[in-house]
Protein backbone atom coordinates (compact mmCIF):
# COMPACT_ATOMS: atom_id res chain seq x y z
CA UNK A 1 0.00 0.00 0.00
CA UNK A 2 2.58 2.58 1.11
CA UNK A 3 4.52 1.54 -2.23
CA UNK A 4 1.59 2.17 -3.86
CA UNK A 5 1.14 5.67 -2.77
CA UNK A 6 5.21 6.40 -2.99
CA UNK A 7 4.74 5.02 -6.95
CA UNK A 8 2.05 7.58 -7.67
CA UNK A 9 3.59 10.41 -5.82
CA UNK A 10 6.60 9.90 -7.49
CA UNK A 11 4.31 9.65 -11.06
CA UNK A 12 2.79 12.65 -9.89
CA UNK A 13 5.67 14.74 -9.53
CA UNK A 14 7.15 13.53 -12.84
CA UNK A 15 3.96 14.53 -14.71
CA UNK A 16 4.52 17.95 -12.80
CA UNK A 17 8.15 17.92 -13.96
CA UNK A 18 6.98 17.41 -17.86
CA UNK A 19 4.33 19.54 -17.33
CA UNK A 20 5.98 22.82 -16.12
CA UNK A 21 8.82 21.90 -18.71
CA UNK A 22 6.26 22.52 -21.69
CA UNK A 23 4.63 25.23 -20.14
CA UNK A 24 8.13 26.92 -20.17
CA UNK A 25 8.46 26.05 -23.54
CA UNK A 26 5.14 27.09 -24.83
CA UNK A 27 6.22 30.65 -23.21
CA UNK A 28 9.53 30.49 -24.57
CA UNK A 29 8.23 29.92 -28.26
CA UNK A 30 5.50 33.18 -27.52
CA UNK A 31 8.37 34.92 -25.98
CA UNK A 32 10.16 34.14 -29.02
CA UNK A 33 7.29 34.63 -31.67
CA UNK A 34 6.72 38.39 -30.05
CA UNK A 35 10.03 39.60 -30.39
CA UNK A 36 9.72 38.20 -34.29
CA UNK A 37 6.75 40.09 -34.58
CA UNK A 38 8.56 42.91 -32.54
CA UNK A 39 10.39 43.18 -35.98
CA UNK A 40 13.40 42.73 -33.31
CA UNK A 41 15.06 41.08 -35.89
CA UNK A 42 15.41 43.33 -38.39
CA UNK A 43 18.67 44.66 -36.64
CA UNK A 44 20.13 41.82 -38.52
CA UNK A 45 19.14 44.00 -41.68
CA UNK A 46 21.51 47.05 -40.49
CA UNK A 47 24.21 44.33 -39.79
CA UNK A 48 24.30 42.94 -42.94
CA UNK A 49 24.76 46.68 -44.54
CA UNK A 50 27.40 47.11 -42.38
CA UNK A 51 29.36 44.48 -42.92
CA UNK A 52 28.79 44.70 -46.61
CA UNK A 53 30.03 48.33 -46.81
CA UNK A 54 32.72 47.16 -44.91
CA UNK A 55 33.76 44.23 -46.91
CA UNK A 56 34.13 47.08 -50.02
CA UNK A 57 35.73 49.89 -48.50
CA UNK A 58 37.80 48.63 -45.13
CA UNK A 59 40.70 47.25 -47.74
CA UNK A 60 41.07 51.07 -49.00
CA UNK A 61 41.02 52.44 -45.39
CA UNK A 62 42.95 49.97 -43.08
CA UNK A 63 46.16 49.36 -45.14
CA UNK A 64 45.43 45.55 -46.16
CA UNK A 65 43.92 45.29 -42.75
CA UNK A 66 40.64 44.19 -43.74
CA UNK A 67 40.34 40.53 -42.43
CA UNK A 68 41.00 41.83 -38.92
CA UNK A 69 38.78 44.95 -39.09
CA UNK A 70 35.81 42.70 -40.42
CA UNK A 71 36.49 40.06 -37.68
CA UNK A 72 36.74 43.04 -35.12
CA UNK A 73 33.89 45.13 -36.80
CA UNK A 74 31.58 42.27 -37.07
CA UNK A 75 31.49 40.59 -33.65
CA UNK A 76 31.95 43.70 -31.74
CA UNK A 77 28.76 45.04 -33.78
CA UNK A 78 27.03 41.88 -32.67
CA UNK A 79 28.21 42.19 -29.12
CA UNK A 80 26.60 45.70 -29.52
CA UNK A 81 23.07 45.03 -31.02
CA UNK A 82 22.67 42.05 -28.58
CA UNK A 83 23.39 44.03 -25.89
CA UNK A 84 20.82 46.53 -27.04
CA UNK A 85 18.49 43.45 -28.03
CA UNK A 86 19.16 42.23 -24.31
CA UNK A 87 19.17 45.23 -22.53
CA UNK A 88 15.68 47.15 -24.14
CA UNK A 89 13.57 43.62 -25.14
CA UNK A 90 14.21 42.20 -21.65
CA UNK A 91 13.59 44.83 -19.68
CA UNK A 92 10.12 45.15 -21.49
CA UNK A 93 9.21 40.98 -21.10
CA UNK A 94 7.86 40.83 -17.69
CA UNK A 95 6.37 44.78 -17.98
CA UNK A 96 4.61 44.39 -21.39
CA UNK A 97 2.53 42.04 -19.65
CA UNK A 98 1.30 43.61 -16.82
CA UNK A 99 1.25 46.79 -18.85
CA UNK A 100 -1.23 45.32 -21.15
CA UNK A 101 -3.05 43.46 -18.34
CA UNK A 102 -1.97 39.91 -20.24
CA UNK A 103 -0.68 38.36 -17.00
CA UNK A 104 -3.81 38.28 -15.59
CA UNK A 105 -4.66 35.39 -18.36
CA UNK A 106 -1.63 34.13 -17.76
CA UNK A 107 -2.06 33.60 -14.49
CA UNK A 108 -5.25 32.31 -14.47
CA UNK A 109 -3.80 29.43 -16.08
CA UNK A 110 -1.80 26.47 -13.94
CA UNK A 111 1.71 28.41 -15.07
CA UNK A 112 3.96 29.34 -12.00
CA UNK A 113 5.66 32.68 -11.48
CA UNK A 114 8.55 31.21 -12.08
CA UNK A 115 7.66 29.16 -14.84
CA UNK A 116 6.82 32.54 -16.32
CA UNK A 117 9.73 34.31 -15.69
CA UNK A 118 12.19 31.46 -16.97
CA UNK A 119 10.03 30.82 -20.52
CA UNK A 120 10.51 34.52 -21.35
CA UNK A 121 14.23 34.37 -20.72
CA UNK A 122 14.23 31.50 -22.44
CA UNK A 123 12.13 32.85 -25.47
CA UNK A 124 14.86 35.95 -25.55
CA UNK A 125 17.36 33.52 -25.47
CA UNK A 126 16.69 31.75 -28.12
CA UNK A 127 15.89 35.48 -30.36
CA UNK A 128 19.81 36.16 -29.52
CA UNK A 129 21.04 32.63 -30.64
CA UNK A 130 19.06 33.20 -33.84
CA UNK A 131 20.50 36.35 -34.40
CA UNK A 132 24.04 35.65 -33.60
CA UNK A 133 24.06 32.40 -35.61
CA UNK A 134 23.06 34.98 -38.19
CA UNK A 135 25.70 37.31 -37.51
CA UNK A 136 28.47 34.67 -37.09
CA UNK A 137 27.35 33.21 -40.57
CA UNK A 138 27.33 36.87 -42.28
CA UNK A 139 31.02 37.63 -40.66
CA UNK A 140 31.91 34.15 -42.19
CA UNK A 141 31.03 34.85 -45.61
CA UNK A 142 32.17 38.62 -45.71
CA UNK A 143 35.84 37.08 -45.02
CA UNK A 144 35.33 33.89 -47.65
CA UNK A 145 34.14 37.84 -50.00
CA UNK A 146 37.74 39.67 -48.98
CA UNK A 147 39.69 36.42 -48.90
CA UNK A 148 38.29 35.39 -52.16
CA UNK A 149 37.76 31.78 -50.94
CA UNK A 150 38.33 29.76 -47.13
CA UNK A 151 40.18 32.00 -44.55
CA UNK A 152 41.44 30.48 -41.64
CA UNK A 153 39.98 33.04 -39.15
CA UNK A 154 36.37 31.65 -40.04
CA UNK A 155 36.32 28.76 -37.45
CA UNK A 156 38.05 30.58 -34.97
CA UNK A 157 35.83 33.20 -35.16
CA UNK A 158 32.59 30.49 -34.00
CA UNK A 159 34.37 30.79 -30.22
CA UNK A 160 34.46 34.31 -29.73
CA UNK A 161 30.70 34.15 -31.10
CA UNK A 162 30.06 31.73 -27.99
CA UNK A 163 31.53 33.53 -25.44
CA UNK A 164 29.41 36.68 -26.88
CA UNK A 165 26.53 34.79 -26.79
CA UNK A 166 27.25 33.73 -23.08
CA UNK A 167 27.43 37.08 -22.20
CA UNK A 168 24.27 38.24 -23.90
CA UNK A 169 22.41 35.57 -22.11
CA UNK A 170 23.86 36.84 -18.61
CA UNK A 171 23.31 40.11 -19.74
CA UNK A 172 19.49 38.95 -20.83
CA UNK A 173 19.52 37.19 -17.04
CA UNK A 174 20.11 40.89 -15.37
CA UNK A 175 17.55 43.07 -17.51
CA UNK A 176 14.94 40.40 -16.23
CA UNK A 177 15.90 40.78 -12.99
CA UNK A 178 15.88 44.44 -12.60
CA UNK A 179 12.34 44.39 -14.62
CA UNK A 180 10.82 42.02 -12.12
CA UNK A 181 11.14 44.76 -9.62
CA UNK A 182 11.59 48.14 -11.57
CA UNK A 183 10.27 50.37 -14.22
CA UNK A 184 11.91 49.53 -17.82
CA UNK A 185 13.78 52.80 -17.93
CA UNK A 186 15.27 52.24 -14.75
CA UNK A 187 15.99 48.45 -15.43
CA UNK A 188 17.74 49.43 -19.01
CA UNK A 189 19.85 51.81 -17.04
CA UNK A 190 21.08 49.58 -14.29
CA UNK A 191 21.77 46.92 -17.03
CA UNK A 192 23.76 48.44 -18.91
CA UNK A 193 25.73 49.75 -15.89
CA UNK A 194 26.20 46.46 -15.07
CA UNK A 195 27.25 45.78 -18.65
CA UNK A 196 30.00 48.39 -17.92
CA UNK A 197 30.89 47.36 -14.83
CA UNK A 198 30.92 44.13 -15.60
CA UNK A 199 33.89 44.94 -17.98
CA UNK A 200 36.02 46.44 -15.19
CA UNK A 201 35.97 43.71 -13.43
CA UNK A 202 39.49 43.81 -13.27
CA UNK A 203 39.53 46.73 -12.33
CA UNK A 204 37.70 45.98 -8.93
CA UNK A 205 40.05 43.78 -8.26
CA UNK A 206 43.19 45.38 -8.19
CA UNK A 207 41.45 48.26 -6.39
CA UNK A 208 40.63 45.87 -3.52
CA UNK A 209 44.04 44.67 -3.99
CA UNK A 210 45.09 48.11 -3.49
CA UNK A 211 43.31 49.59 -0.81
CA UNK A 212 44.59 50.83 2.59
CA UNK A 213 41.90 49.89 4.29
CA UNK A 214 40.33 46.56 5.17
CA UNK A 215 36.66 47.70 5.10
CA UNK A 216 37.26 49.46 1.45
CA UNK A 217 39.12 45.81 0.37
CA UNK A 218 36.42 43.72 2.10
CA UNK A 219 34.09 45.95 -0.47
CA UNK A 220 35.73 46.08 -3.57
CA UNK A 221 36.47 41.77 -3.19
CA UNK A 222 32.75 41.58 -2.82
CA UNK A 223 31.58 43.55 -5.47
CA UNK A 224 33.72 41.73 -7.56
CA UNK A 225 32.72 38.57 -6.50
CA UNK A 226 29.04 39.73 -7.17
CA UNK A 227 28.99 41.90 -10.36
CA UNK A 228 29.16 39.19 -13.51
CA UNK A 229 32.84 39.19 -15.00
CA UNK A 230 32.37 39.75 -18.45
CA UNK A 231 35.33 40.83 -19.37
CA UNK A 232 35.78 36.59 -19.42
CA UNK A 233 34.19 36.90 -22.47
CA UNK A 234 35.74 39.63 -24.45
CA UNK A 235 37.20 37.49 -27.24
CA UNK A 236 37.20 39.57 -30.12
CA UNK A 237 40.68 40.81 -30.12
CA UNK A 238 42.65 37.74 -29.68
CA UNK A 239 39.61 36.13 -32.71
CA UNK A 240 40.36 38.52 -35.11
CA UNK A 241 44.33 37.30 -34.67
CA UNK A 242 43.44 33.65 -34.93
CA UNK A 243 43.31 32.55 -31.44
CA UNK A 244 40.79 30.28 -30.22
CA UNK A 245 40.18 30.12 -26.33
CA UNK A 246 41.40 26.65 -24.69
CA UNK A 247 38.46 24.06 -24.46
CA UNK A 248 39.03 24.81 -20.73
CA UNK A 249 38.70 28.36 -20.30
CA UNK A 250 35.20 28.03 -22.22
CA UNK A 251 33.69 25.26 -20.40
CA UNK A 252 35.00 27.09 -17.38
CA UNK A 253 33.05 30.50 -18.14
CA UNK A 254 29.94 28.76 -19.87
CA UNK A 255 30.37 26.90 -16.04
CA UNK A 256 30.27 30.22 -14.81
CA UNK A 257 27.40 31.63 -17.33
CA UNK A 258 25.22 28.72 -16.36
CA UNK A 259 25.27 29.37 -12.32
CA UNK A 260 25.29 33.21 -12.46
CA UNK A 261 22.19 33.05 -14.74
CA UNK A 262 20.46 30.30 -12.19
CA UNK A 263 21.08 32.61 -9.32
CA UNK A 264 20.18 35.57 -10.95
CA UNK A 265 16.76 33.92 -12.52
CA UNK A 266 15.77 32.38 -8.86
CA UNK A 267 16.21 36.28 -7.19
CA UNK A 268 14.07 37.72 -9.86
CA UNK A 269 11.48 34.82 -9.69
CA UNK A 270 11.50 35.31 -5.96
CA UNK A 271 11.22 39.31 -5.99
CA UNK A 272 8.45 38.60 -8.97
CA UNK A 273 6.88 35.95 -6.83
CA UNK A 274 5.88 38.75 -3.88
CA UNK A 275 5.26 41.26 -6.74
CA UNK A 276 1.64 42.17 -6.53
CA UNK A 277 -0.59 43.07 -9.51
CA UNK A 278 -3.38 44.67 -8.36
CA UNK B 1 -15.84 63.07 -48.55
CA UNK B 2 -13.88 63.58 -51.63
CA UNK B 3 -13.19 67.06 -50.16
CA UNK B 4 -11.66 65.19 -47.02
CA UNK B 5 -9.24 62.80 -49.34
CA UNK B 6 -8.42 65.58 -51.56
CA UNK B 7 -7.52 67.82 -48.31
CA UNK B 8 -5.16 64.65 -46.71
CA UNK B 9 -3.72 64.62 -50.05
CA UNK B 10 -2.63 68.09 -50.25
CA UNK B 11 -1.60 67.67 -46.50
CA UNK B 12 0.80 64.98 -47.64
CA UNK B 13 2.00 66.59 -50.76
CA UNK B 14 2.87 69.83 -48.51
CA UNK B 15 4.66 67.85 -45.71
CA UNK B 16 6.72 65.42 -48.41
CA UNK B 17 7.89 68.62 -50.10
CA UNK B 18 8.56 70.87 -46.92
CA UNK B 19 10.78 67.34 -45.79
CA UNK B 20 12.49 67.64 -49.56
CA UNK B 21 13.25 70.97 -49.71
CA UNK B 22 13.61 71.80 -46.10
CA UNK B 23 16.72 69.22 -46.08
CA UNK B 24 18.20 71.13 -49.63
CA UNK B 25 17.91 74.03 -47.75
CA UNK B 26 19.59 72.86 -44.70
CA UNK B 27 22.54 71.08 -47.60
CA UNK B 28 23.30 74.37 -48.62
CA UNK B 29 23.16 76.27 -45.34
CA UNK B 30 25.86 73.74 -44.28
CA UNK B 31 28.05 74.52 -47.70
CA UNK B 32 27.46 78.17 -46.75
CA UNK B 33 28.29 77.81 -43.03
CA UNK B 34 31.16 75.53 -43.93
CA UNK B 35 32.45 78.47 -46.27
CA UNK B 36 32.21 81.17 -43.90
CA UNK B 37 33.70 78.94 -41.36
CA UNK B 38 37.62 80.54 -40.24
CA UNK B 39 40.19 78.50 -40.99
CA UNK B 40 41.32 76.30 -37.60
CA UNK B 41 44.93 76.75 -36.53
CA UNK B 42 46.64 73.10 -36.70
CA UNK B 43 48.75 73.96 -33.76
CA UNK B 44 45.12 74.23 -31.46
CA UNK B 45 43.30 70.79 -33.52
CA UNK B 46 46.86 69.00 -33.44
CA UNK B 47 47.66 69.78 -29.91
CA UNK B 48 47.22 65.74 -28.18
CA UNK B 49 45.12 62.69 -28.56
CA UNK B 50 42.38 63.11 -25.96
CA UNK B 51 42.67 59.94 -24.72
CA UNK B 52 46.11 57.84 -24.29
CA UNK B 53 45.98 53.96 -24.93
CA UNK B 54 45.82 52.92 -21.39
CA UNK B 55 42.57 54.79 -20.75
CA UNK B 56 41.19 54.38 -24.35
CA UNK B 57 41.92 50.31 -23.39
CA UNK B 58 40.01 50.52 -20.16
CA UNK B 59 36.88 52.48 -21.43
CA UNK B 60 36.72 50.22 -24.84
CA UNK B 61 34.12 47.70 -22.77
CA UNK B 62 35.61 44.68 -24.83
CA UNK B 63 35.54 46.47 -28.15
CA UNK B 64 39.51 47.54 -28.09
CA UNK B 65 39.69 45.38 -31.10
CA UNK B 66 37.61 47.59 -33.01
CA UNK B 67 39.53 50.70 -30.99
CA UNK B 68 42.58 49.51 -32.48
CA UNK B 69 41.67 49.59 -36.03
CA UNK B 70 39.93 52.81 -35.79
CA UNK B 71 43.13 54.26 -34.45
CA UNK B 72 44.95 52.56 -37.10
CA UNK B 73 42.90 53.71 -39.71
CA UNK B 74 43.01 57.30 -38.40
CA UNK B 75 46.86 57.23 -38.35
CA UNK B 76 47.04 55.96 -42.08
CA UNK B 77 44.69 58.69 -42.92
CA UNK B 78 46.58 61.29 -40.68
CA UNK B 79 49.95 60.70 -42.47
CA UNK B 80 47.97 60.16 -46.09
CA UNK B 81 46.63 63.54 -45.89
CA UNK B 82 49.64 65.25 -44.72
CA UNK B 83 51.27 63.53 -47.66
CA UNK B 84 48.89 64.61 -50.21
CA UNK B 85 49.20 68.05 -49.73
CA UNK B 86 53.00 67.89 -49.69
CA UNK B 87 53.64 66.30 -52.75
CA UNK B 88 54.95 62.62 -53.18
CA UNK B 89 57.59 62.09 -50.34
CA UNK B 90 58.58 58.77 -49.48
CA UNK B 91 57.10 56.92 -46.77
CA UNK B 92 60.31 56.75 -44.79
CA UNK B 93 61.41 60.22 -45.32
CA UNK B 94 58.52 62.50 -43.73
CA UNK B 95 60.59 64.24 -41.43
CA UNK B 96 59.59 67.49 -43.02
CA UNK B 97 55.91 67.27 -42.30
CA UNK B 98 54.40 67.55 -39.15
CA UNK B 99 53.52 64.19 -38.03
CA UNK B 100 53.97 64.33 -34.43
CA UNK B 101 50.41 62.97 -33.20
CA UNK B 102 51.30 59.47 -35.41
CA UNK B 103 53.63 58.39 -32.22
CA UNK B 104 50.78 58.59 -29.75
CA UNK B 105 47.98 57.44 -32.44
CA UNK B 106 50.12 53.59 -33.06
CA UNK B 107 51.18 54.28 -29.36
CA UNK B 108 47.12 53.91 -28.87
CA UNK B 109 46.39 51.71 -31.35
CA UNK B 110 49.55 49.25 -30.01
CA UNK B 111 47.74 49.55 -26.25
CA UNK B 112 44.65 48.61 -27.22
CA UNK B 113 45.50 45.34 -28.89
CA UNK B 114 49.12 44.39 -28.53
CA UNK B 115 49.03 41.98 -31.68
CA UNK B 116 48.54 43.85 -34.04
CA UNK B 117 51.82 44.03 -35.56
CA UNK B 118 51.64 46.13 -38.70
CA UNK B 119 50.98 49.40 -36.39
CA UNK B 120 54.82 48.73 -35.02
CA UNK B 121 55.96 47.74 -38.32
CA UNK B 122 54.45 51.06 -39.78
CA UNK B 123 56.02 52.67 -36.77
CA UNK B 124 59.50 51.28 -38.05
CA UNK B 125 59.36 52.55 -41.04
CA UNK B 126 57.88 56.08 -40.72
CA UNK B 127 59.08 57.13 -37.57
CA UNK B 128 62.99 57.17 -37.71
CA UNK B 129 62.57 60.43 -39.70
CA UNK B 130 60.86 62.18 -37.57
CA UNK B 131 61.83 60.51 -33.82
CA UNK B 132 63.65 57.60 -33.75
CA UNK B 133 63.87 57.20 -30.12
CA UNK B 134 59.93 56.66 -31.09
CA UNK B 135 60.16 54.33 -33.20
CA UNK B 136 62.53 52.14 -31.05
CA UNK B 137 60.60 52.66 -28.00
CA UNK B 138 57.44 51.18 -30.26
CA UNK B 139 59.15 48.40 -31.91
CA UNK B 140 60.48 47.45 -28.89
CA UNK B 141 57.11 47.37 -27.18
CA UNK B 142 55.55 45.09 -30.04
CA UNK B 143 58.89 42.75 -29.11
CA UNK B 144 58.27 42.40 -25.50
CA UNK B 145 54.06 42.00 -26.20
CA UNK B 146 55.26 39.59 -29.43
CA UNK B 147 58.39 38.03 -28.30
CA UNK B 148 57.69 35.17 -31.14
CA UNK B 149 57.08 37.85 -34.37
CA UNK B 150 60.75 37.68 -36.07
CA UNK B 151 59.43 40.45 -38.45
CA UNK B 152 59.51 43.04 -35.41
CA UNK B 153 62.97 42.03 -34.66
CA UNK B 154 63.66 42.78 -38.26
CA UNK B 155 62.30 46.23 -38.21
CA UNK B 156 64.32 46.96 -35.21
CA UNK B 157 67.15 46.13 -37.02
CA UNK B 158 66.08 47.92 -40.11
CA UNK B 159 66.01 51.62 -37.75
CA UNK B 160 69.21 51.23 -36.06
CA UNK B 161 71.07 50.25 -39.59
CA UNK B 162 69.23 53.43 -40.35
CA UNK B 163 70.85 55.31 -38.01
CA UNK B 164 74.22 53.79 -39.13
CA UNK B 165 74.13 51.17 -35.68
CA UNK B 166 75.14 48.73 -36.95
CA UNK B 167 76.42 46.72 -34.23
CA UNK B 168 73.14 47.05 -32.44
CA UNK B 169 71.04 46.31 -36.16
CA UNK B 170 73.55 42.77 -35.99
CA UNK B 171 72.42 41.95 -32.44
CA UNK B 172 68.74 42.98 -33.42
CA UNK B 173 69.01 40.62 -36.36
CA UNK B 174 70.66 37.90 -34.36
CA UNK B 175 67.89 37.56 -31.56
CA UNK B 176 65.31 37.86 -34.40
CA UNK B 177 67.15 34.87 -36.03
CA UNK B 178 66.82 32.81 -32.61
CA UNK B 179 62.75 32.71 -32.82
CA UNK B 180 60.82 30.04 -34.07
CA UNK B 181 60.51 29.83 -37.24
CA UNK B 182 62.15 32.82 -38.01
CA UNK B 183 63.76 32.67 -41.65
CA UNK B 184 67.69 31.76 -42.44
CA UNK B 185 68.47 35.44 -44.13
CA UNK B 186 67.80 36.59 -40.58
CA UNK B 187 70.86 34.70 -39.57
CA UNK B 188 72.59 36.00 -42.55
CA UNK B 189 71.44 39.63 -42.15
CA UNK B 190 73.45 39.48 -38.75
CA UNK B 191 77.24 38.97 -40.02
CA UNK B 192 76.04 41.01 -43.06
CA UNK B 193 75.43 44.30 -40.65
CA UNK B 194 78.88 43.81 -38.84
CA UNK B 195 80.96 43.17 -42.28
CA UNK B 196 78.98 45.19 -44.43
CA UNK B 197 76.39 47.37 -43.18
CA UNK B 198 76.77 50.50 -44.70
CA UNK B 199 76.92 48.98 -48.50
CA UNK B 200 74.29 49.00 -51.19
CA UNK B 201 73.75 45.18 -50.74
CA UNK B 202 72.94 45.21 -47.29
CA UNK B 203 70.32 48.01 -48.06
CA UNK B 204 69.34 45.92 -50.95
CA UNK B 205 68.87 42.71 -48.65
CA UNK B 206 66.73 44.80 -46.59
CA UNK B 207 64.32 46.23 -48.70
CA UNK B 208 63.82 43.26 -50.55
CA UNK B 209 62.78 41.13 -47.48
CA UNK B 210 60.77 44.27 -46.42
CA UNK B 211 58.86 44.33 -50.15
CA UNK B 212 58.19 40.33 -49.80
CA UNK B 213 57.17 40.32 -46.01
CA UNK B 214 55.23 43.28 -45.47
CA UNK B 215 51.09 42.95 -45.99
CA UNK B 216 51.17 46.96 -45.91
CA UNK B 217 50.85 48.30 -49.26
CA UNK B 218 52.57 52.03 -48.22
CA UNK B 219 55.63 49.69 -47.06
CA UNK B 220 55.93 47.68 -50.32
CA UNK B 221 55.69 50.58 -52.18
CA UNK B 222 58.16 52.25 -50.56
CA UNK B 223 60.51 49.01 -50.34
CA UNK B 224 60.06 49.00 -54.25
CA UNK B 225 60.93 52.56 -54.67
CA UNK B 226 63.93 52.14 -52.64
CA UNK B 227 64.80 48.89 -54.39
CA UNK B 228 64.70 51.06 -58.17
CA UNK B 229 66.77 53.78 -56.30
CA UNK B 230 69.41 51.51 -55.50
CA UNK B 231 69.52 50.01 -59.15
CA UNK B 232 69.39 53.84 -60.12
CA UNK B 233 72.48 54.34 -58.32
CA UNK B 234 74.23 50.77 -59.80
CA UNK B 235 73.35 52.19 -63.04
CA UNK B 236 74.65 55.75 -62.60
CA UNK B 237 77.87 54.03 -61.25
CA UNK B 238 78.35 52.02 -64.48
CA UNK B 239 77.25 55.38 -66.90
CA UNK B 240 80.26 57.41 -64.95
CA UNK B 241 82.43 54.80 -66.02
CA UNK B 242 81.05 54.59 -69.62
CA UNK B 243 81.85 58.24 -69.69
CA UNK B 244 85.21 58.14 -68.21
CA UNK B 245 86.11 55.59 -70.73
CA UNK B 246 84.82 58.00 -73.42
CA UNK B 247 86.75 60.73 -72.52
CA UNK B 248 89.60 58.73 -72.44
CA UNK B 249 89.05 57.65 -76.15
CA UNK B 250 88.15 61.13 -77.16
CA UNK B 251 89.45 63.24 -74.54
CA UNK B 252 85.80 65.29 -74.52
CA UNK B 253 82.49 64.31 -72.38
CA UNK B 254 79.73 63.23 -74.80
CA UNK B 255 77.39 66.17 -75.81
CA UNK B 256 74.44 63.55 -76.51
CA UNK B 257 73.62 60.21 -75.57
CA UNK B 258 73.69 59.37 -79.28
CA UNK B 259 77.63 59.47 -79.00
CA UNK B 260 77.05 56.52 -76.68
CA UNK B 261 74.91 54.62 -78.71
CA UNK B 262 76.76 51.81 -79.67
CA UNK B 263 78.33 51.35 -76.47
CA UNK B 264 75.04 51.24 -74.60
CA UNK B 265 74.27 48.45 -77.34
CA UNK B 266 77.32 46.70 -76.83
CA UNK B 267 76.31 46.41 -72.91
CA UNK B 268 72.71 45.67 -73.71
CA UNK B 269 71.50 49.15 -71.55
CA UNK B 270 68.01 49.59 -72.55
CA UNK B 271 67.77 52.96 -74.14
CA UNK B 272 64.39 55.20 -75.75
CA UNK B 273 63.81 56.67 -79.22
CA UNK B 274 66.18 59.31 -78.44
CA UNK B 275 69.18 56.74 -77.56
CA UNK B 276 68.73 57.96 -74.42
CA UNK B 277 69.69 55.06 -71.41
CA UNK B 278 66.19 54.32 -69.32
CA UNK B 279 66.32 54.34 -65.43
CA UNK B 280 64.73 51.34 -63.53
CA UNK B 281 60.98 53.19 -63.84
CA UNK B 282 61.88 53.38 -67.43
CA UNK B 283 61.88 56.98 -67.30
CA UNK B 284 65.07 58.56 -69.52
CA UNK B 285 68.50 59.16 -67.30
CA UNK B 286 69.44 63.27 -68.43
CA UNK B 287 72.57 63.95 -69.85
CA UNK B 288 74.61 66.85 -68.28
CA UNK B 289 76.60 68.15 -72.25
CA UNK B 290 80.24 67.94 -71.61
CA UNK B 291 80.23 67.28 -67.83
CA UNK B 292 80.21 63.78 -67.94
CA UNK B 293 77.28 63.24 -65.27
CA UNK B 294 73.73 61.63 -65.46
CA UNK B 295 71.07 62.95 -63.37
CA UNK B 296 67.26 61.39 -62.89
CA UNK B 297 64.54 62.93 -64.48
CA UNK B 298 62.85 65.16 -61.08
CA UNK B 299 59.70 65.57 -63.13
CA UNK B 300 59.09 61.96 -64.82
CA UNK B 301 60.87 59.56 -63.19
CA UNK B 302 59.63 57.24 -60.26
CA UNK B 303 62.74 56.60 -58.53
CA UNK B 304 62.99 58.62 -55.16
CA UNK B 305 65.55 61.44 -55.64
CA UNK B 306 66.43 61.88 -51.73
Amino acid sequence: MEATASFAQSNSHTQTRQGSFWRIAAIARNAFREAVRDRVLYNLVLFVLLLTAASIFIGELSGGQERKVIVDLGLSAMLLFGMFIAIFVGVGLVYKEIERRTIYAVFSKPVGRGEFLVGKYLGLCLTLLVNVVVMGVGVSLALVYVSRGWDPLIPTIWPAVLMIYMELMLLTAIALLFSSFSSPALSALLTFLIFIIGHFSADLKSFAVSMGSTSARWVFTGLYYLLPNLANYSFITPAAHGQAPSVGFVFATALYAFVYITVVLAAATLVFSRRNFK
Amino acid sequence: MSNVSNNARLTTITLGLLVVVGMACAALLVRWSDALRPPVDPNIIEESLYLNGKTAKRISLGFNGLFADWYWMRALQYVGKKRLSSGDLSLDNLGQLNIKLLAPMLDTATTLDPQFLEPYEYAAIVLPAIDVQQAIRLTQKGIDANPNAWRLYHHLGYIYWREGEYQMASEMYGRGAKVPGAPTWMEAMKAKMIADGGSRSTAREIYMRMYEQSTEQQVREMARKRLLQLDSLDQRDALRKLFAAYKARTGKCPDSWRELGPVFRAVRIPVDQSGAPLDPSGTPYVLKPGACEVELDPQKTEVPLD
